[in-house]
């Protein structure tokens, strides 16, 4: 009998399926994404002072002496927290910007699809790596606002909870147009430093002069070329506040418009990218 | 003195690492293959060739002149680099043809020499489209013409037939066989050793920055004592043939891998082959088939370079 | 069958780059051969399922392309391009991919160590793996196509950008490989020596058409009836003295060729001794797949032209 070390063994059992194939993508990808320094200091960051900010708004909101409406017409003001749209860019752009444009550099791309997973599979796992990040600052400090008020006796529970509902609806809605959006940059470059330019000109870019544009003619359909103002829009129409500018529903078809948009033409372009060279 | 290339000594250093270290060697005759692992010194050394670094000790001249600032010889040789990145937007004839008025020649002539050129690389076809649409096989091409066009007298190649298509492959040889025919030197590198030995017999082995061994593949192989050269012989009669060969005092060992062959290892190659048809006649005994397998490039890289 | 295709088409605009392509290819080592612009890279495509078909049809490993995720469950792919993520380890990047492949995670980390000691990796697979060498890069790309265990790998010119060593290397895994039973092998690759002593059985393309395959022994056939011999010495002399004695020899560029008879082999001998001459190679009139396939393609150029 002679021993000599093993040379090619094979594996006999069955494969997992898509669940876990996906899974594996999202962990990874969430792990890597946290681990650069500056990705867990947004994060952290953004989590803290959205949430820290929204109660303090919350709080002011009550103070004032407008005093109008239902408990649940203050919860406009914290929805509308400006820090949100700050760390929404910063973390879109940090963490973001790189998930589809590095596969692109390394094209790595072409190793993924090469596995048995199919195009809208690898969209769909990084869409789940960028959402639940984003929701840290979107939708969490709301929740958590609306539970700070109900302990703290400033709202009755059920109108807390309704807040919280409303919230995860619209707090979702803001998650899925900036994943949607930051992938769609984010597939259409190499390098990441362009995509993440690209989140802060939507955002900044469009909502700043929009903004200053209306002051100025004095016409507030402008304000609809912004997202952050759309989003204000049907925040304060999802909580019975009033002031807005602008109407919700058209608000609200531009915002889901561009989310489809997006995510359609991010899910095209990956299916024509030159998986093999020539 | 007689080589192209003549190098004494040279050394060149990146900070800490290494280039080239004392390497010494004279070649360049002809078509000669530069073979080496990765890292061994090879684009350094073609570097130092075409002047664009200088070295930090030691001499090394080209056709007799130093290569360092020397415009002259610069135009007398003709490079090709590993890069595949050419102006994608530029046509194949407008490559070559910028490239030549460069260097300063009149449009006029840039144009003819440039047409010339292509033709000689088998892109005429090709020239008027551009080039980010070519395979890499096209490129490699248009880059030799890009070599050829001025007229050098010395091809400088580094890996000129990576990525190309059989068929892109032949015409490349060809063009090289056919410029060293008519009186040029080539001095190409590639890690594909079949393909030099396709072309050429003359080589420079490099590794860690020396020159390991330069001359012809053959003559190298027989002088590496400690790998003696197995000469596989088939016969119906391996074991007789064995005894009468036993005879040759240089035959080092005998290995029977089949019942009719024979496999024999000697330290005197040339030796052996002078011998063996004055054996085989007297003994009478039946050869159907006899082979070198490690004469070969392969064979010598692997026992000198490991 | 490795793969059967009816009718398979791809056309891109106005370029059709696989056309009305029906082959059959056996299990084992098989070639993959062909001119730029063949349709190679594109049928690789088809077979991965990462395009659809214009028309025609295809299965590989008995499955329908129309069903890309399964049919890339049994495929380890190879790509020739550099394609690994710089951040991850080289351990990490394998049992990543295998995970993503179906793999659980454990049974991914055993097989990544085990496929990477495989093909040589050693302490360098807990590095990142931008700071691996060409070698180690192109080893890497080997591990997390066997990762899984797949039945047919496809290798794109494996050993672009290694030296001889590393060549030598990645042919020799290669070929275990494919000399493992049940596993097959298709071997995409422009230096045509290295497919000869890899695979058995060969496919040629070229504008989209196959035109030529069949067993690699067979192919190569031709003039088995012809000795080829490399002579030290008077060539043209020896030549002559062989046709004086009765056989049928000239010298041409790559050595004598003399057709076989009885007594020949003998006659060779007596020659070289008579005339002091050396005889360094006598065997096969050797044709190899690069004479074949250029003969091929000219003969289609011509019948195109």
């Amino acid at each position: 009998m002679s021993i000599t070390l093993p040379t090619y063994s094979r594996l006999e059992i069955p494969l997992l399926g898509r669940r876990e194939r996906l899974w594996a993508i999202i962990a990874t990808g969430l792990r890597q994404g946290v681990r650069r320094p500056a990705a867990i200091a947004i994060t952290m960051l953004g989590a803290a002072f959205t949430t820290i900010t929204s109660i303090i708004l919350l709080f002011l909101s009550f103070l004032l002496p407008a005093g109008q409406g239902t408990g649940l017409s203050f919860f406009a003001v914290p929805a509308s927290n400006p820090f949100v749209l700050f760390f929404v860019s910063a973390m879109a752009a940090v963490i973001g910007s790189g998930l589809i444009a590095d596969d692109i550099q390394s094209m790595a791309f072409t190793l993924y699809l090469s596995r048995p997973i199919t195009q809208l599979d690898y969209l769909l796992a990084k869409a789940a790596i960028l959402a639940p990040l984003v929701a840290l600052v979107t939708i969490l400090p709301l929740l958590l606002t609306a539970l700070v008020a109900a302990f703290l006796g400033l709202l009755s529970w059920t109108i807390a909870l309704e807040a919280m509902g409303i919230s995860l609806v619209i707090g979702g809605l803001l998650t899925l147009f900036y994943t949607a959006v930051t992938l769609f940059l984010s597939s259409l470059t190499r390098r990441k430093g362009i995509a993440a330019a690209g989140v802060f000109a939507v955002n900044f870019g469009l909502t700043i002069p929009a903004a200053i544009l209306a002051e100025s003619i004095q016409n507030p359909s402008i304000l609809y070329l912004s997202p952050w103002n759309d989003y204000l829009a049907i925040a304060n129409a999802a909580f019975g506040a009033s002031g807005a500018g602008i109407d919700w529903p058209v608000a609200l078809a531009i915002l889901l418009g561009v989310t489809v948009l997006a995510a359609l033409v991010t899910y095209v372009r990956m299916k024509a990218v030159e998986v093999i060279t020539g | 003195m007689n080589g192209v290339v003549e190098a004494a000594g040279v050394s060149k250093w990146y900070g800490e690492v290494l280039g080239l270290n004392a390497f010494t060697a004279s070649f360049g005759k002809g078509i000669t293959g530069l073979v080496g692992p990765n890292g061994a010194g090879k684009s350094t050394l073609f570097k130092l060739l075409i002047g664009q670094l200088r070295s930090d000790q030691g001499n090394i001249t080209l056709l007799g002149e130093n290569p360092w600032n020397n415009v002259p010889l610069k135009r007398r040789l003709g490079y090709c680099p590993e890069q595949n990145q050419l102006y994608g937007w530029l046509t194949g004839q407008q490559f070559v043809e910028v490239l030549l008025r460069l260097d300063g020649m009149p449009a006029a002539k840039a144009r003819e020499e440039a047409t010339a050129a292509l033709k000689v690389v088998g892109l005429t076809d090709a020239a008027h489209r551009p080039t980010r649409g070519y395979s890499r096989g096209m490129r490699q091409r248009a880059k030799l013409a890009q070599a050829l066009a001025h007229h050098p007298e010395i091809l400088i190649l580094d890996e000129p037939l990576s990525g190309a298509d059989p068929a892109g492959r032949v015409h490349i040889l060809r063009t090289i066989s056919d410029f060293a025919r008519d009186g040029g030197h080539v001095l190409m590198s590639t890690h594909v050793l079949y393909e030099i030995e396709r072309i050429t017999n003359n080589i420079v082995l490099i590794h860690n920055g020396k020159a390991i061994a330069a001359g012809n593949i053959h003559a190298i192989r027989a002088l590496i004592d400690e790998h003696p050269h197995a000469v596989r012989i088939d016969t119906a009669k391996p074991r007789q043939l064995a005894q009468a060969l036993a005879r040759m005092d240089h035959v080092v060992s005998f290995e029977f891998p089949a019942s009719d062959t024979l496999v024999v290892r000697t330290r005197q190659p040339d030796a052996f082959y002078r011998e063996l048809p004055q054996i085989v006649s007297d003994t009478k005994l039946e050869v159907h088939g006899l082979e070198s397998p490690d004469d070969s490039l392969d064979a010598v890289f692997r026992y000198l370079v490991g | 069958m490795l793969v059967e295709t009816a009718g398979l088409t791809k056309v891109f605009g106005e370029v059709r780059a696989v056309d009305d392509l029906t082959v059959k290819i056996p299990d084992g080592a098989i070639g993959l051969v062909g001119p730029n612009g063949a349709g190679k890279t594109t049928f690789l495509r088809l077979l991965l399922s990462l395009v659809r078909p214009t028309a025609g049809t295809a299965k590989v490993l008995g499955r329908d392309i129309e069903d890309g995720v399964l049919v890339r469950e049994r495929i380890g792919y190879m790509p020739e391009h550099d394609c690994l993520i710089p951040d991850m380890t080289g351990v990490g990047l394998v049992s990543y991919m295998g995970r993503i492949s179906g793999l659980g995670r454990d049974t991914a980390m055993s097989r990544s160590h085990d496929v990477l000691q495989f093909v040589g990796v050693e302490e360098e697979r807990y590095r990142k793996v931008a700071e691996y060498s060409t070698g180690m890069k192109q080893k890497v790309k080997l591990a997390q196509a066997m990762v899984h265990d797949p039945e047919l790998y496809i290798f794109d010119e494996p050993t672009t950008g290694l030296d001889p060593r590393g060549r030598t290397e990645m042919l020799d895994l290669v070929r275990t490989i494919a000399k493992s039973p049940g596993r097959n092998v298709i071997l995409s690759s422009h230096l045509l020596p290295d497919v000869e002593t890899i695979c058995k059985y060969v496919v040629i393309l070229d504008g989209g058409h196959q035109i030529a395959a069949g067993e690699l022994s067979q192919l190569l056939a031709g003039a088995t009836d012809r000795l080829r011999i490399d002579v030290r010495g008077d060539r043209e002399g020896f030549a002559r003295m062989l046709n004086e004695g009765g056989f049928d020899a000239d010298a041409g560029p790559t050595g004598l060729h003399v057709a076989r008879k009885p007594g020949l082999e003998a006659a060779v001998f007596e020659t070289a001794k008579a005339l002091g001459a050396e005889v360094r190679y006598m065997g096969k009139e050797i044709r190899s797949l690069e004479e074949l396939f250029l003969e091929l393609v000219a003969r289609t150029e011509k019948r195109g032209a």
